[in-house]
């Protein structure tokens, strides 16, 4: 059973090379990638449920020597999450890349982003996480420059100067933590380590390299040209997956390998930033000119609601509202991917059909695609947070927590995020249901839509209604 | 620690906060891109400087093995940031 | 060498590192800035020597000083330098004072660290726990054990790093052009150091096993024998023509060592648990196929992009990268630089 593990990285990988050699099959390749991948990653899920955190020795040398990989209900779940929207996303983008040579470009590189991701998910030591996490910055960097205008080449290399500097200071962090411990191993230092100004030190490096690459505001900055001029299918897989696996690693240091060394004020410093971000970010959303801008600042907001969930798990005790607090955090990250993903794969289809994603001359997209729009609802639904969607039992969640704990700021902000976030979605689903004189085509659903609306309905139905079995799965491990 | 350990950890400390420094505030991309690489030289200074363990003593090879990886991973960076600038030039110069 | 001469050594070695490092960072050229950068590429190099860890100086020297700046050097010519603003002179100076203040108390703190809180014993478990394991691990070199063996995962991604670079700057469009056929002195030259690396080359990987060396120095050797040719004149180098060989040598390096790793789960091992009989034969059988990789991939890092085709020659500009861009007979190419 924890050989899915390994199978978890090595499929991808595989697939990567033989999409590169055999350019033809690639999209062949792609998808029996994607089967055999997501089976793994279920088989993962089945694992861990029954048996509790997996772990697998690389070479089988003992922890510490060779290079260890886990997995809890937290990481099968995100590894989950990355191989339906990964399988969603391929889908789509066969039929985004039209000629033979874009695409025969595009595959290796998802699928080294694919193996980045897992690898990065269910990695058990510091320095193989610093190497993973060199490997999603240059294949998302060059699948970001793809786009091929001048504005994706330019946002493809802020994106990488950006990444480089952040993986630069999380290895300094790193090289302070072995220079003190000893040891790589993430399971032995969640053992050993104590609060004390190298920690200290070594984990603010490694924690502002991974809010660089989380996008967190002020550091946001590089998120949204990237983001607005990639491919769709990447923009799509940046969102939801990329800047959460930068995420998931913040929580994982904090919440488990450093748990010993955190203090309130850097908790109570990320909630701040976290709040910025959803502030800011929703209300540059809400002025935005193009579809794709709108939803890369609403990930910069929706980020910034994951991190407002720190200060509250530091400040509970550790007990049955901590886990609930636990539980909400990564059922909204869960959430925000999907939605996001379908979001920008919806905007895709947009763009492709009408040329353009100006949200002023959305009128008629409801008549000519209204799988399309449907899809765009359910993700705007998911992303305020109306019930049944994963997010609405998160932001309860969040604000369960700050109303026990007494932390009144993190009610105020996410209150008026939420009221922000509903405004820029009726915003985009009023002009998209403005009415265009012409009569539509007949009602159909074309097969490239259907990613969109299968990855919006899981974020927007789905995920509510499953939200306790995935409690449940979560408990192991955190 | 040993005082060769402490002066050379010390200097790779310096060197990451010289090159932190250009990478952070100079316009010329040349010139960020080969901060980033200081930068690093100086985090693999440190590393090296832990791992030595005095002229008898054979060193740790497991930050040799790690600074060696971020050579690797540093050069094809800074491949990727030179050829993505240049063609970002080239499409500059079209317009 | 007497313990005095030694810190005198070391206080003049460490004075010139930085003291390289900040005129490269704060040189007013661009160029200049470059060939400083790879000035302190071979003094850091020295100094990785003096620390005892000549498996990394041969990579500095090769990787981070050589190639490097090699990659620097060809950018120049390519890329506007920076105009420096005369307005916002004011901001730009508060943005200056306050990042230097950062990254001064950064360097503070770290110096501070290394200085109060290193008493007592030097954790070592892992360097005595890689002494203990080494003959296990089929090579005798303990930093080539680690790299290969028991943290051998990390050089698979490593591998696959250099890959996804290299796939994003074949898509980035074509390279740029071989340079002109060269002087005599320099054809001479190249006619000497070109055999020469190839042997050093093939030496390194071979002795990587039991002294310092490996696929990384070797293939970064290749990689200059491969320039030293391109900067004679040759277009291709002795890369291959064909699009298809070519991903099969880029490949080749993640290619085996995943393969070995699956082949052993599939066999009932754990992934990347070389059988110790046969631990020192898959390793160079790995570090082989690596070699190939890392010189083919550096070498077309250095050339910025895709070798141009016959398509490319004739103006379209629509050609699949890699994707069996077909044989290219070049005439006026056999691999050697052309006499003036």
């Amino acid at each position: 059973m924890s050989e899915a593990l390994i199978w978890l990285v090595a499929v991808p990988l595989a697939g990567a090379l033989l999409a590169l050699l055999l350019p033809r099959f690639a999209f062949a390749v792609v998808i029996a990638t994607g089967v055999a991948t997501t089976l793994a990653a279920g088989l993962l899920v089945y694992g861990v449920g029954t048996a509790g955190t997996l772990h697998y020795a690389i070479g089988g040398w003992s922890a510490g020597l060779g290079i260890a990989l886990r997995a809890d209900g937290l990481s099968a779940l995100l590894v989950t999450m990355s191989s339906l929207v990964l399988v969603a996303g391929s889908v789509y983008a066969r039929s985004y890349f039209h000629r033979e040579a874009d695409q025969a470009r595009f595959w290796p590189l998802w699928l080294l982003l694919w193996t980045a991701l897992n690898a990065l998910l269910l990695a058990g030591d510091l320095f193989n996480l610093y190497v993973t996490l060199e490997l999603l910055g240059l294949s998302a960097v060059t699948l970001t420059a793809l786009g091929g205008s001048a504005e994706a080449l330019r946002a493809a290399l802020r994106y990488l100067m950006v990444g480089l500097l952040g993986s630069m200071m999380f290895l300094a962090g790193v090289s302070l933590i072995y220079a003190g411990y000893g040891t790589l191993d993430m399971a032995m230092l969640a053992r050993t380590v104590q609060a004390g100004p190298l920690t200290g030190t070594a984990l603010v490096l490694m924690t502002g390299g991974l809010l660089l690459k989380s996008a967190l505001f002020p550091l946001h900055f590089w998120l949204p040209p990237a983001h607005a001029s990639a491919p769709a299918p990447v923009s799509a897989v940046l969102s939801a997956l990329v800047v959460k696996a930068a995420f998931y690693l913040v929580l994982r240091l904090w919440l488990d390998v450093f748990a010993g060394a955190v203090t309130p004020a850097g908790a109570d410093l990320l909630g701040l930033l976290g709040a910025g971000a959803v502030l800011w970010g929703s209300w540059r959303a809400l002025r935005a000119e193009r579809l794709k801008l709108l939803a890369a600042y609403s990930t910069v907001a929706q980020l910034g609601y994951l991190f407002m969930f720190f200060p509250l798990l530091q400040a509970l005790p550790p007990g049955a509202a901590r886990d609930l607090a636990v539980g909400g955090v990564i059922l909204l990250a869960l959430t925000h991917g999907f939605a996001k993903a379908g979001l920008f794969l919806a905007i895709g289809i947009i763009q492709q059909r009408s040329g353009h994603d100006t949200i002023r001359e959305l009128d008629g997209t409801a008549q000519r695609l209204p799988a399309t729009t449907f899809a765009i609802a359910l993700g705007g639904m998911a992303l305020v947070g109306l019930p049944p969607s994963g997010a609405f039992l998160g932001k309860w969640q969040l604000l369960a927590g700050a109303i026990a704990t007494g932390q009144w700021l993190w009610v105020a902000v996410t209150v008026a995020g939420s009221l922000l976030a509903a405004a820029y979605t009726f915003r985009v689903l009023g002009h998209a249901f403005g009415h265009q004189a012409y009569p539509g085509r007949p009602v159909t659903i074309a097969w490239e839509e259907w990613p969109a609306l299968l990855l919006t309905a899981t974020a927007s139905i789905v995920l509510g209604l499953a939200g306790l079995p995935l409690w449940r799965l979560l408990e192991v491990g955190t | 620690m040993l005082t060769a350990q402490w002066l050379y950890a010390l200097t790779g400390c310096v060197v990451m906060a010289l090159g932190l420094r250009t990478a952070l505030l100079h316009p010329s991309l040349l010139r960020r891109v080969l901060a980033i690489n200081i930068m690093g030289s100086g985090v693999f200074m440190l590393l090296v400087a832990v791992a030595y363990r005095g002229p008898d003593l054979a060193p740790d090879p497991v930050p040799h093995a790690l600074v060696l990886t971020g050579i690797v991973v540093a050069v094809s960076a800074t491949a990727l940031a030179l050829a993505l600038a240049r063609r970002l030039a080239r499409e500059r110069a079209d317009e | 060498m007497s313990p005095l001469s030694l810190a005198l050594f070391d206080i003049l070695l460490l004075v010139s590192i930085v003291v390289l490092a900040w005129t490269a960072l704060t040189s007013a050229d661009d160029r200049r800035s470059v060939i400083l950068f790879m000035a302190f590429g071979l003094v850091v190099a020295l100094a990785w020597a003096r620390l005892l860890a000549p498996d990394v100086a041969l990579a500095e020297a090769a990787i981070g000083a050589g190639l490097s700046g090699a990659l620097l050097l060809a950018a120049l010519r390519e890329l506007p330098s920076a105009v420096p603003s005369s307005g916002q002179a004011l901001r730009q100076r508060a943005t200056q004072g306050t990042v230097s203040v950062l990254s001064a108390a950064l360097a503070g703190m770290l110096a501070w660290i290394l200085t109060a809180h290193f008493e007592g014993p030097a954790r070592d478990e892992l360097a005595r726990a890689v002494a203990t394991h080494l003959e296990l691990s089929g090579v005798s070199n303990p930093v080539t054990a680690v790299l290969l063996n028991f943290r051998g995962y990390d050089t698979l991604l490593e591998l696959a790093v250099l890959l996804a670079a290299v796939l994003g700057i074949l898509a980035l469009g074509p390279g740029r052009a071989a340079y002109r056929p060269s002087g005599p002195i320099f054809d001479a030259l190249a006619r000497w150091l070109t055999p020469l690396l190839l042997v050093t080359a093939g030496y390194l990987l071979w002795v990587g096993a039991h002294a310092p060396g490996g696929a990384f120095q070797a293939g970064a050797t290749l990689a200059a024998a491969g320039i030293v040719l391109r900067l004679a004149g040759s277009e291709w180098i002795g890369l291959p023509h064909d699009g298809a060989v070519l991903r099969l040598v880029m490949a080749a390096g993640v290619g085996v060592f995943l393969a070995v790793g699956v082949s052993l789960l599939v066999l009932g091992r754990p992934f990347l648990g070389y059988p110790p009989a046969w631990a020192g034969a898959l390793i160079l059988l790995i570090e082989s196929a690596a070699t190939l990789a890392i010189a083919a991939t550096l070498v077309l890092a250095f050339i910025g992009g895709r070798l141009p085709t016959e398509a490319d020659r004739k103006g379209d500009a629509v050609t699949a990268p890699a994707a069996g861009a077909g044989a290219n007979p070049d005439p006026s190419d056999n691999g050697e630089p052309r006499p003036c």
